[in-house]
């Protein structure tokens, strides 16, 4: 089948059987290999992209269930060489130690920052459950969501 | 080996007449489905049934007195939904303590009724609101009673050319809670789960229904212990009474997520948990 889907603000189309997973078609078809597969069954979040701005696991992710919709890897986040504020301030706290579930870690404290602007660390514990860290401890990670928190909304009071 | 291939529906009657076919496999949020493949080669996989594109499967709406869900809700669907936070509270509470973000974001109601575990988070609450299940197959349709619907762990009454098409519940009275307990708090599966629904009139239990999860092959109404709780006040005593009846109740087993005599003690808990709550809510 012909795939249809908009990766990152680029509408894509690509032939497939529409039962791969979406993050084998995303690091196999299109190097977007910032998705990274820990568990492969749901229960550790490396995977995690958003889907039409949701968190969801690529891993337990058909192709043929994101026809017509949309998806943002990691590599979606920033625009062009700047970062996204919560990479930026993923790497001013040092929340990343060796970075393999970052990206979906990034990715779920971006949802979370969209839906609630200024979340408490019960919500942050909550958006979060589903990204398995083991070596921050979770600390450095709280404290990037509350500095991404900050800067998004005094740089959304600038705005205005 | 046959190429594994993808049906998407885009009406229910195209999705009905899918269904029956041989090695064809119905997947909703896959959060279930998925896992299970996991470890199965792709040549050995089942044809899917890719039932994301009903648009009907998907709707919350009020009917009658109660509710009509199509089984494509998913659990964050039920979280955000005031009109069942109003309506169906035990529900709510189960389907926001399920899984994580990334799983209720795509489990469904649905899945987790046909997936068929004892600790099913959703079941107990379906349970107490007495729901019923629309089973559709290309021909017509009929209603089976959600505890009619189970025969054991993972084992149900749905035929191969079926599929759960609406659930049907009462609105809950006005009290209840859905309780559980897991090796820890987000991501982890029910060792024990208690949903109730009940009704207070002048401090009296007039109505209760209380089903446990996860201590029996299917989940189970804790019949002697609503029996019991009848006409009474929730006091110290009535409700410590009722939970030593619920735990006789359960008919727990020794598994990889707990074992029997714990399960049997913290039904007791969490139906102590619950009925406290009530007591002191009013
Ligand atoms: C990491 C992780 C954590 C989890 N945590 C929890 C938890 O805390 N609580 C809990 O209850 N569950 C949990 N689950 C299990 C799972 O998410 C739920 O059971 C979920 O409701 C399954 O729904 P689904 O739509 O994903 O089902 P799918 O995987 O799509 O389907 C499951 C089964 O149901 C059948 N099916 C689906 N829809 C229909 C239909 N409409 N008619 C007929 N058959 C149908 C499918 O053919 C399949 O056999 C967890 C799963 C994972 C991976």
């Amino acid at each position: 089948m012909k795939l249809k889907f908009t990766v990152n603000r680029r509408a894509t189309t690509l032939e497939v059987t529409g039962a791969e997973r979406v993050i084998d078609l995303l690091r196999e078809r299109l190097g977007l290999v910032g998705t990274k597969e820990g568990c492969g069954k749901g229960e550790c979040g490396a995977c995690t992209v958003l889907l039409d701005g949701s968190p969801v696991c690529s891993c337990l992710l058909l192709s043929s269930q994101v026809a017509g919709r949309e998806i943002t890897t990691i590599e979606g986040l920033s625009e062009g060489e700047s970062l996204h504020p919560v990479q930026a301030a993923f790497a001013e706290t040092g929340a990343v130690q060796c970075g393999f579930c970052t990206p979906g870690l990034v990715l779920s404290s971006a949802a979370l920052l969209a839906d609630i602007p200024a979340p408490s660390r019960e919500q942050m514990k909550r958006a979060l459950a589903g990204n398995l860290c083991r070596c921050t401890g979770y600390q450095k990670i709280f404290e990037a969501v509350e500095l991404a928190s900050r800067n998004m909304r005094r740089e959304k009071r600038r705005r205005r | 080996m046959r190429e594994a291939s993808v049906i998407a529906p885009r009406s229910l009657r195209e999705a009905l007449r899918a269904v029956g076919r041989k090695g064809v496999v119905a997947v909703a949020g896959g959060t279930d489905l998925l896992v299970r493949l996991h470890d199965v080669a792709a040549g050995e996989r089942p044809s899917f049934l890719v039932l994301d594109g009903v648009r009907t499967l998907h709707s919350i709406a009020p009917r009658g007195k109660g509710l009509a869900l199509g089984p494509l809700v998913t659990f964050s669907e039920i979280e955000r939904s005031s009109l069942l936070r109003t309506l169906a509270p035990q529900l709510v509470e189960a389907a926001s303590v399920a899984g994580s973000v990334q799983i209720r974001n795509r489990a469904t109601l649905g899945g987790n009724i046909a997936n068929g575990s004892p600790a099913g988070d959703l079941l107990p609450p379906l349970y107490v609101l007495s729901a019923r299940l629309e089973l559709s197959y290309s021909g017509g349709r009929r209603q089976v009673m959600i505890e009619d619907f189970f025969k054991g762990p993972g084992e149900t009454v749905l035929r191969r050319n079926e599929l759960i098409t609406r659930v049907v519940f009462e609105r809950s009275q006005n009290r209840g809670f859905f309780l559980r307990l897991a090796v820890r708090r987000a991501l982890a599966i029910s060792k024990v789960s208690v949903a109730a629904n009940v009704s207070l009139r002048n401090g009296r239990v007039q109505s209760v229904r209380i089903a446990l999860g996860a201590v029996a092959p299917t989940v189970l109404r804790a019949s002697r212990t609503e029996e019991y709780l009848l006409g009474r006040e929730l006091d110290r005593d009535s409700i410590e009474t009722a939970c030593g009846l619920a735990s006789g109740e359960a008919a727990p087993i020794d598994d990889i997520r707990s074992e029997a005599d714990y399960r049997r003690e913290m039904v007791g808990v969490l139906l102590g948990r619950g009925l406290l709550r009530i007591a002191s809510a009013r």
